[in-house]
């Protein structure tokens, strides 16, 4: 009942062009679902956030809940009638209001009869631990409890959807886990469609059934947290997405699906590249690798991809090697602290081809 | 394209939004605003070059007279000499306070406050009774006890700055101050760990810094003492000194000269706005001092032994700006006859006077209770509209409406009459002389401060807090009433006491404006000196005093205690 679709949604700053905060947005937010728009700051994700919750008119496309149109360039149902929630980066808990009047705000609104308004309030306030502190007010609270505070008030009117604008960026980092875990199980508790902005890709990946990462106003890929980890759409996904190593090399041979299996050679050693695109022999591409998929061995082997360790961070679960490859490319390793290598020391790499992907390098970057 | 409410709150409207609360309540304000600022000025411009057809006969007659030429140079030679003697009371106080260890500094604070607090006139008026040349308390004591005879007479130029000096110190003095205040000391600590002595620390680093903030506090001094007709009518008519606010003022004698009083008003305002505009633009500058207002330490300096006779000059001052005026006009307002055998006459029969006995007086006090209550609430609301449009909406020509509501500013007192004069006699409606009128007038000039008011307090509250009231589906109303006034509320309880003090001593505007139904507390306090009656004149002005005192202290009690100056940005 409360899917999100969006079409072609634009939303134009000063001059068109070089001014679109979103260009040609489609997205198809299923009910139920916890989506994150994900992004660096000033890709467009808190824009379309505002799209949704109707604080802001799109200059193009529509923004549709179930098969109904609360947005197009001809007019927006303005929030007040949107019945949908809202949680803001710096919380917005009304200060001259304690707990409980925060809390009960959106049920007086809808004109529920006082005792069981106030029922309610107790149980959300219970629900997001924060029994007891009713009477409190906001400046007496600690910023995870206002959060808490914010969360229950946007909870207890039961909305179908709850939009999240970065809740957990000004809280210190072991409260953000902690709230992080309690969201999603909120979520799932709840059956709400939450609609999450973040620019921590960490988060994204721990709370969504679906991620998009957008860039430059543009959505770059839509999917689920393993599919933008694993199988970035483009470069710039696959750089957001957390460290990853580009080693540039040229295609050998095996192109189009019969072979199965792209061969690509990196300082005229061939590795194996999966197939997602098509391309021909000769073309210059860069073979994209996360560090903790590549695997190192002492000494190289010869016909395997060699590389000297220039630098190494010890980092407790894991080791951090930086290696230079023969043409001179530097990229990061990670291994098991079991496994240690010193400074200098010439290693073998190998790379699965289920864990690299591979992009044209004249592309976008 | 069929918009939708998914699962509404109680409210349905079918309304477009314009038509709604929010429309009404913003189109109000603007058309508030047409009427009381826009309307009244294009009326006196139409007025200074209309008369059967185009002319530049008035303003050649305002260019041309001699009389009109004195006034234009009294004027400029007034605001001269008051912003110079402005900066050279305010700025010593202001670094004695701000940069030095000299004692008693709540002293000097009261009595920069209590100054601009007092109004012009009624300061006027005790001078007058110690330094009128025949009967002025101090020259009497000169001539008869002393047998010195040429004491000071008040009736001139120089009386004439010396009182309005007393009112417009304060504006050098708070804006120097709280720019010394904010010039971290680290900024000097550089120059003398570099070699530099105090004195061109001082010099080089600090005066440059803070320059600005005296310049803009020297013209807002500048446009203020221009502007106080009571002063000016008071001490420069018996002296012959004719001033801008006196010569328009005496344009409206039988024959009114309407033409070339709307002349005149218009260079009026244009020197205002000049003044006003440099002010602005010296301001401007001031934010590299800002830069760094985090947690400014300033350094003081040990003056030592020093200390005790700035000391001695800030006693001075608080002695000849507060303690003289108050006390002689509380002795006055307790005698039979003003005089030097004070101890043997002394006499309630005065307050009696002017609260039971006689009319106007008691409906003068009355008339300006109510004004001034209903104009100060009428500015606080308008200009909360007229800045929340401006902050939070996205309405095409905001900016105008922001900048209409600061036209008042370069409107002296009796400039804002004869615009509402000229406009009024032109409708259908009777005004003159109504309540109405001087309700205008007030709400018209003041209502800058209600907007800065608003303005400072909005400007403090994210716009997020209406928003989340907004998606949990409450109207415009609700929103404004649960979370925005609430929220400001203690910036509008400052501004309505910013708005209800000047206008229960205003008389520049009201001078040509009330009638006899109408009157107010400052113009009865006028036309009583006027006619001679100097003890009741006393208690009256008493009397206006302890109201203000009692406006200021419910104030405090129900929003908060700040207080700043009338202009200023």
């Amino acid at each position: 009942m409360a899917g999100i679709q969006i079409n072609n949604l634009s939303k134009y700053y000063g001059t068109k062009e070089g001014g679109a905060a979103v260009s040609a947005l489609n997205l198809d937010i299923k009910d139920n679902q916890f989506v994150t728009l994900l992004g660096p700051s000033g890709c467009g994700k808190t824009t379309t956030l505002r799209l949704i919750a109707g604080y802001v008119t799109p200059d193009a496309g529509t923004i549709r809940v179930g098969d109904r149109v609360v947005s197009s360039a001809d007019g927006v149902a303005p929030p007040d009638q949107r019945g949908m929630g809202m949680v803001f980066q710096n919380y917005a808990v009304w200060p001259h209001k304690t707990v409980f009047e925060n809390v009960v705000f959106g049920l007086k609104l809808r004109k529920v009869p006082a005792e069981a308004a106030r029922r309610k309030v107790l149980d959300t306030l219970a629900m997001v631990n924060l029994g007891g502190l009713e009477n409190r007010l906001p400046n007496e609270l600690s910023g995870g409890q206002q959060q808490r505070v914010a969360l229950a008030r946007s909870l207890v009117v039961e909305p179908g959807i709850l939009l999240l604008d970065e809740p957990l960026s000004n809280l210190d980092a072991k409260l953000r886990e902690k709230m992080r875990t309690e969201l999603k199980q909120l979520q799932r508790r709840t059956g709400i469609t939450f609609v999450y902005v973040t620019h921590d890709q960490a988060e994204a990946l721990a709370l969504s059934d679906q991620i998009a990462v957008m860039h430059g106003g543009e959505l770059q890929q839509y999917g689920s947290p393993d599919d933008v980890y694993r199988r970035p759409a483009n470069k710039i996904v696959a750089d957001f997405m957390g460290i990853v190593n580009f080693l540039p090399g040229t295609v050998v041979a095996g192109s189009g699906a019969s072979a199965g299996r792209l061969a690509v050679a990196i300082d005229g050693v061939e590795v194996p590249a999966p197939v997602h695109a098509t391309y021909s022999p000769g073309q210059p591409v860069d073979l994209s690798v996360r560090p903790e998929n590549i695997r190192l061995s002492p000494g190289a082997a010869p016909g395997a991809l060699g590389a000297v360790v220039t630098d190494m961070t010890y980092l407790g679960n894991l080791v951090e090697y930086w290696l230079q490859l023969e043409s001179g490319t530097a990229l990061r390793a990670q291994t098991h602290p079991l496994e240690r290598f010193a400074i200098g020391d010439r290693v073998g790499l190998s790379i699965d081809a289920a864990d690299c992907s591979v992009f044209s390098r004249a592309a976008a970057h | 394209m069929a918009l939708l409410t998914l699962a509404p709150p109680s409210r349905a409207s079918a309304l477009p939004r314009w038509m709604g609360l929010e429309g009404l309540v913003i189109g109000g304000a603007i058309l508030a605003l047409i009427v009381l600022v826009v309307l009244p000025v294009l009326s006196l411009v139409a007025a200074s070059v209309w008369d059967k057809g185009l002319t530049g006969g008035f303003f050649a007659t305002a260019l041309g007279s001699t009389a009109n030429l004195r006034a234009l140079g009294n004027s400029l030679i007034l605001g001269a000499w008051t912003g110079l003697l402005s900066i050279a009371i305010g700025v010593p106080l202001a670094w004695a306070v701000s940069r030095t260890n000299v004692p008693a500094k709540g002293l000097i604070q009261l009595t920069a406050t209590l100054s601009y607090l007092s109004p012009p006139f009624l300061t006027a008026i005790a001078f007058v009774n110690l330094f009128s040349p025949n009967a002025g308390v101090a020259n009497v004591f000169l001539r008869e006890v002393l047998g010195i005879d040429g004491g000071f007479n008040i009736f001139t130029m120089s009386g004439l700055v010396f009182v309005t000096v007393l009112h417009t110190f304060p504006f050098v003095y708070l804006l120097a101050s709280s720019a010394l205040q904010s010039v971290d000391a680290s900024y000097e600590e550089a120059a003398q760990i570099l070699g530099a002595s105090k004195l061109r620390t001082a010099l080089t680093i600090t005066l440059p810094l803070v320059a600005p903030a005296v310049l803009s506090g020297t013209l807002l001094a500048f446009v203020n003492a221009i502007a106080l007709f009571g002063s000016q009518a008071i001490i420069g008519l018996p002296g012959r000194v004719v001033t801008l606010p006196t010569r328009i003022y005496a344009l409206f004698d039988y024959p009114p000269q309407y033409g070339v009083a709307s002349a005149l008003s218009l260079l009026f305002i244009a020197i205002t706005v000049i003044a006003l505009y440099l002010q602005r633009a010296f301001l401007a500058r001031r934010s590299y001092v800002t830069l760094a207002g985090k947690g400014a330490r300033p350094q003081l300096m040990d003056l030592g032994p020093w200390r005790w006779a700035l000391f001695a000059v800030c006693v001075v001052a608080f002695f000849i700006a507060i303690l003289l005026p108050y006390g002689t006009l509380i002795a006055v307002s307790f005698s039979k006859s003003w005089g030097l055998g004070f101890w043997q006459n002394l006499t309630l029969e005065n307050y009696r006077f002017i609260l039971i006995d006689y009319d106007v007086t008691r409906r003068a006090i009355l008339n300006s209770l109510m004004l001034a209550t209903i104009a100060a609430t009428l500015c606080v609301f308008l200009g909360a509209v007229i800045s929340w449009i401006d902050i939070r909406t996205r309405l095409p020509g905001r900016k105008l409406l922001d900048y209409a509501a600061l036209i008042p500013l370069g409107l002296p007192g009796i400039v804002m009459a004869v615009a509402l004069l000229q406009f009024w006699l032109k409708m259908p409606i009777a005004l003159y002389g109504t309540f109405a009128i001087l309700l205008l007038a007030y709400v018209g000039r003041y209502v800058p401060l209600g907007v800065r008011a608003a303005n400072s307090s909005l400007r403090q509250i994210d716009p997020s807090l209406e928003e989340a009231a907004q998606i949990l589906g409450a109207s415009w109303g609700t929103r404004m009433k649960e979370i925005t006034l609430p929220l400001i509320r203690p910036g509008l309880f400052a501004g309505w006491l910013l708005v209800f003090v000047p206008v229960i001593q205003e008389l520049s505007a009201s001078i040509l404006l009330f009638s006899s139904q109408s009157i107010t507390l400052a113009v009865a306090v006028y036309n009583l000196y006027e006619t001679g009656y100097t003890e009741p004149v006393a208690a009256l002005a008493i009397v206006n005093m302890i109201i203000i005192a009692v406006a200021i202290g419910i104030a405090r009690q129900f929003g908060g205690s700040r207080i700043g100056l009338k202009t200023g940005s």
